[in-house]
This record gives C-alpha cells, sequence and structure tokens, in this order.
C-alpha cells in the first residue's frame, strides 16, 4: 500500500521532470508545489480550527472556567467539552489535518530522496517503482551550483578556502522567517508554558532544519526551502500572516 | 518544568531524525552496491563493503582483507582485476583506486585523481589500466599509478567495466548516457561512438570473436553493433530493464532482465532461442561453461540450466544474490549479502565446497 503510494508519487515525479526539460531542481520546486496545493484545503481547515482555538483563550467564559475549576481537572474537562460543543469548536480540529497531511508529506520527501538514487542498490529500488521513463535515467541531479543528490558539505561554494554552506543557511532564514510569521502572539504571561515552549522551538528548530540541510542531499533541502516558502504563502493567503513577529519584540510592560 | 520542555524538544527533533535518516540515501552503513569478484589460480578476490578479501580457494578460509579493520570511509563494490605484473586493482567509493599486493593485501599505490566514487571494475589491458569514474570520465593509467594521457570524457557517470578488444586495440566504455564509446587503448583517441541507444547501459560489453558487441540497456533492449564502426546490427526486447552485461556461448547470447526473466539469443540474428523465469531481478552477467549455464537473482538464487534452457540444479541463500557466478577452476563461486555466507562455492553439480563468512571477524 505505502509502497504503491510511494511509487505514484515518484511517477508523478519524472512526468513533471520531464515535462520540465529534465531538470530535477525545477521539478522538486514544480512537486512541492502540486502537493501542496493538492493539502491546501486541509492546511486551511488547520489555520482555522486553530484560530478558533486561539480566540477561545481570549473567551470570558474560558478564563473564567480555568479559575474556578484550578484544582478540580475532571470537572474543568467537562466544561470545556461543554463550551466546545456551545461555540462550534473541535479540539483536535487543528490536529486531523496534520495528521492526514504527514504520510503525503513524508511520501514527498521519500519520493524526492528514491528518485536520487545515487548507489547501484538505490537505482535498482528505483527500477521497481518506475512504471515508465526508464529513458530519463540517470536523472540530471545538477540545478544552480548544486548535486541535488549530494550534501552541501561535498560540494558548497567556499570563499577563500572556508566553505559557506549557502542552502544550508537559506534553509535557515526561510525556517525561522516561517516560524516567527506563522507563530501567534502569546496571551498568557511570563509562566506560559505553552508560549514558551513556542518560543524555544522557534529558536531551536531553524537551526536543526539548517542542519538537516547542510548534511542530508540537497534535494531535501531545495525541499524544505520550498516548502517553507509554500507555507508561508499559504498563511498569507489565509491573512494569518503577523508581520509583526518578525521585528523585535518590546517588553511586556 | 524546563526539564520536561527541554526533553520535549529533543524528542521532537529525535523524532524527525530519524524519520528522515530512516529513509536517506548515503548511509555508511548500509550497503551500496554489492560484491565484485575476481580470481586467480589459488585465490578468490572478494571486494564487498568495508573490505578486499583475498580467500583461499581450496578450503574458503581468509589469507588477508584490506583494510584489516574496518573504516567506515571505505567501502568497495567494484569487481577487482588483476594485471600481469601482480598487481590487484579496486577502486574504492571514497573516489580512490588501490593497487594491492596480492599476496598480503599491502598497498602498492593509490591513485587520487577522480572526483568521482567507482562502481564499474578497471580493464587491464597491455597498454595501461583504464578505469571508469562517477565523475562520467574513463582514466588511463600505466601500471605504476601514473595517468598516461587526460581523462577521456563522455556525458554521464559510468558504472560498467568497460570491454576489451585485443584485434583493433580498443576499449569499449558503456556510459550511462546511454552511449558506447570505442576508443583507441594506445592513444585515447575516440573511434567511434553511437547514438542515444535509448537506455542507461550499466552492463560490461561482451564481443564475440566475428566481432559483433552485446550491449545491454534500461530501455529494456539487448543491442548487437558491429564493432568495428558501432553500427546497430539488431534489437531484442526484454521485458524489464536489462542492467547485467551478456554472457556469450557458441552461437548464443545469454542474459537477464530485471523482471527475472533470463533469454537465450541467437547471436547473429537476435532471435530468441528460449527464455525461463526466476521470479526475481537478474542483476548481474550469467556464467556460461561447457556443460551449463549459470546465473544469479536477487531473492537468493543460484540457478544451473542447460545450455537448451533445462533445469540443472537451483540453491536458495538467505541473502540477496546480485553479483553473477564466477567460475574458478572447477568451482562455481556466489558472493551473497549475508555476513555468514559472503562466498560460497559450489562444483558443477552443486555440491557446496565451503562458505566464506564474515560474521565476528
Amino acid at each position: 500500500m505505502w509502497d504503491s503510494f510511494i511509487s505514484l508519487m515518484i511517477n508523478i515525479l519524472l512526468y513533471i521532470y520531464s515535462f520540465v526539460g529534465q531538470d530535477f531542481g525545477l521539478a522538486i520546486i514544480l512537486f512541492t508545489i502540486l502537493v501542496r496545493l493538492v493539502t491546501y484545503p486541509l492546511n486551511a481547515q488547520q489555520v482555522k480550527q486553530s484560530q478558533a482555538m486561539q480566540d477561545l483563550q481570549e473567551n470570558k467564559k474560558w478564563q473564567a472556567m480555568q479559575k474556578k475549576y484550578k484544582n478540580d481537572k475532571e470537572k474543568l474537562a467537562q466544561e470545556q467539552m461543554a463550551l466546545y460543543k456551545e461555540l462550534g469548536v473541535n479540539p483536535f480540529g487543528s490536529c486531523l489535518p496534520t495528521l492526514v497531511q504527514f504520510p503525503i508529506i513524508i511520501g514527498l520527501y521519500q519520493a524526492i530522496i528514491r528518485a536520487l538514487a545515487v548507489s547501484p542498490l538505490q537505482l535498482l529500488n528505483l527500477s521497481k517503482h518506475i512504471s515508465n521513463g526508464a529513458d530519463l535515467i540517470p536523472l540530471n541531479n545538477h540545478f544552480l551550483w548544486m548535486d541535488l543528490s549530494l550534501p552541501e558539505k561535498d560540494f558548497g561554494l567556499s570563499i577563500a578556502g572556508y566553505g559557506i554552506p549557502i542552502l544550508a543557511l537559506i534553509v535557515l532564514i526561510t525556517s525561522y522567517v516561517q516560524t516567527k510569521l506563522m507563530t501567534p502572539p502569546s496571551t498568557g504571561g511570563a509562566g506560559d508554558q505553552s508560549a514558551q515552549m513556542t518560543k524555544a522551538m522557534g529558536m531551536y528548530m531553524p537551526i536543526f532544519m539548517g542542519w538537516l540541510a547542510y548534511s542530508f542531499s540537497s534535494g531535501l533541502a531545495l525541499y524544505f526551502v520550498v516548502s517553507n516558502l509554500a507555507t508561508i504563502l499559504q498563511y498569507a493567503i489565509t491573512g494569518r500572516l503577523d508581520w509583526s513577529n518578525l521585528l523585535p519584540q518590546r517588553a511586556s510592560k | 518544568m524546563k526539564t520536561k520542555r527541554f526533553s520535549l524538544i529533543i524528542f521532537t527533533l529525535l523524532f524527525i531524525t530519524i524519520a528522515l535518516s530512516a529513509c536517506a540515501s548515503g548511509s555508511r552503513v548500509m550497503a551500496s552496491g554489492w560484491a565484485g569478484i575476481t580470481t586467480d589460480d589459488e585465490t578468490a578476490y572478494l571486494a564487498y563493503n568495508t573490505h578486499v578479501y583475498a580467500i583461499d580457494l581450496a578450503n574458503g578460509n581468509l589469507r588477508w582483507r584490506y583494510p584489516s579493520e574496518p573504516d567506515p570511509k571505505i567501502t568497495f563494490y567494484a569487481p577487482p582485476a588483476l594485471t600481469e605484473d601482480g598487481q590487484l586493482i579496486i577502486g574504492g567509493y571514497d573516489n580512490i583506486l588501490y593497487s594491492l599486493n596480492p599476496l598480503n593485501g599491502q598497498v602498492n599505490w593509490t591513485f587520487e585523481g577522480a572526483e568521482g566514487r567507482y562502481v564499474g571494475g578497471p580493464l587491464v589491458t597491455e597498454h595501461g589500466i583504464f578505469v571508469p569514474s562517477t565523475d562520467y570520465r574513463v582514466y588511463a593509467l600505466g601500471f605504476n599509478g601514473q595517468p598516461l594521457r587526460d581523462p577521456f570524457p563522455t556525458e554521464a557517470e559510468i558504472w560498467a567495466t568497460p570491454g576489451s578488444d585485443s584485434e583493433c586495440e580498443c576499449v569499449y566504455v558503456a556510459s550511462m548516457d546511454h552511449r558506447v564509446y570505442a576508443i583507441n587503448a594506445k592513444t585515447g583517441s575516440l573511434s567511434w561512438v553511437t547514438n542515444d541507444l535509448g537506455g542507461a547501459l550499466v552492463g560490461t560489453p561482451a564481443l564475440s570473436e566475428d566481432r559483433q558487441l552485446y550491449i545491454s540497456t534500461f530501455a529494456e533492449e539487448m543491442v548487437a553493433l558491429n564493432a568495428d564502426n558501432g553500427a546497430e546490427l539488431w534489437r531484442f526486447t526484454a521485458q524489464d530493464w536489462v542492467w547485467g552485461g551478456p554472457a556469450l556461448g557458441d552461437d548464443t547470447i545469454y542474459f537477464g532482465d530485471l523482471s527475472g526473466a533470463f533469454f537465450a539469443l541467437d547471436r547473429q540474428s537476435g532471435v530468441q532461442k528460449w527464455q525461463t523465469q526466476t521470479g526475481s531481478a537478474i542483476v548481474d552477467s550469467p556464467l556460461v561453461t561447457e556443460e551449463a549455464i549459470y546465473l544469479t537473482a536477487e531473492n537468493g538464487l543460484l540457478v544451473s540450466v542447460t545450455p537448451e534452457g533445462v533445469n540443472r540444479w537451483q540453491k536458495e541463500f538467505e541473502g540477496n544474490t546480485y553479483s553473477g557466478p564466477v567460475a574458478a577452476g572447477d568451482l562455481i563461486l556466489v558472493s551473497t549479502s549475508q555476513p555468514e555466507a559472503l562466498l560460497v562455492a559450489f562444483d558443477s553439480n552443486g555440491v557446496q565446497k565451503w562458505t566464506f563468512s564474515d560474521a565476528g571477524e
């Protein structure tokens, strides 16, 4: 089942590759955009539900019940469920679209990695997924200054003997901007654990993504960049970007 | 609370790392290719994963291995080749070509001029050593490891061991750019090159005595060429990609494809004589002897058939068998992906003689 899904993804990717004049970099970009378009309704629903949950945090009834049943978790849960029902909010509404999207994103990632087959065993494995298009092998992995099948650390540009991980930096920056733009302003105080968690993830995740981009095939890094930009665009379309988040925050009084 | 938060972040990052690395390419632990084997009168030389092994043909005992301890930066999949002056030439995945002493595994010299890995084996001729690289070039080296001239360029990676032709002193290079190049072994100049044959070429071209050159393609075809000018003589369509090069019998060529189909064709006309099905991908060339044909299939099969296509016997292994069988005197050698049975020797009747294991070495 999963293999059939991956085969489908690989064949679509190769079809795009053939369509754009055998440029694998362009194929990755278009394929990522295509998958994002297909999953757009799910993403929009996730954003909408996420907004509803955020609005709920500012609801007076919600805040009151948090104080009132601070020491009675069971009663608090009952009251919360009642309020969810009353306001028509699904607490799992933002999780479900993410769960549905997850296999698609992993499939997209695997399709890219498998199509970049660089060793005999990888190519033999790829041959089992390709229904047509043997004439496209070997794929043209060169895009701009990159060999998409190699990690940037193996071919990165160097100035005066120092390697400049350009792609990893682009991934790091777009990941940071994406995280910042999408992070809702914290409504809690200094002790808000969720806000602190979000802040920490917003700091570590871009560094982590940059490290992955530096260490893994640059085709994957290209996917990260396009994916980040597509996510920013999706949020912009739904009006959910908070550009002020990019500016330094003033200390709250 | 801080500890809890930190743990959650670490868990998330670890999860992403594992999810990505589980299916990412370039793992150094997993094998990237399959074994290459060559033999002399007394020893089999097996290149697989982190070592080149010298194995005593009499009993399957290890004589030496290089390097003595595994170095994850060095892996070998290209078949080694022996020179007449007593060198074992082997290309590594670390872009280095090694000359080893076949008696003890000591390094004679290395060549580090290539920018790509070695997947195809070197071809040894009286004019020098011709080494295909994944940097799209064929390097011509003297027997001291020094380049004889500038490398010969193609337009894609070269995974096939080149074929040789002593009559015209040619080297035939099958490239993944879908073309066969005939290079003058003395001068390095191009004698002829084919048009795009329709698919990548990774099998070693086979040359017949009447100067026909047979080449397998990923376009599911076996193509016969005139070895003097590269003109196409005939094409035969198989059922899937044809990865391994063909082997020649008297008037027959034998090869398998990735669907598991194994074919015998008339050499002159390309007309099919018979076909049999193994049920699993045939990745390398078969072995043709006077009495039988031997072939391996990916799912761990060694099959022996008569020249008429009648099954003689078959053996099953637990690991995968990608490399084709190799003859060594009266023995048929087969390499598997299992560390407990890296090389297994049979006689022509299918009786197992010994097994070489690297488990726990």
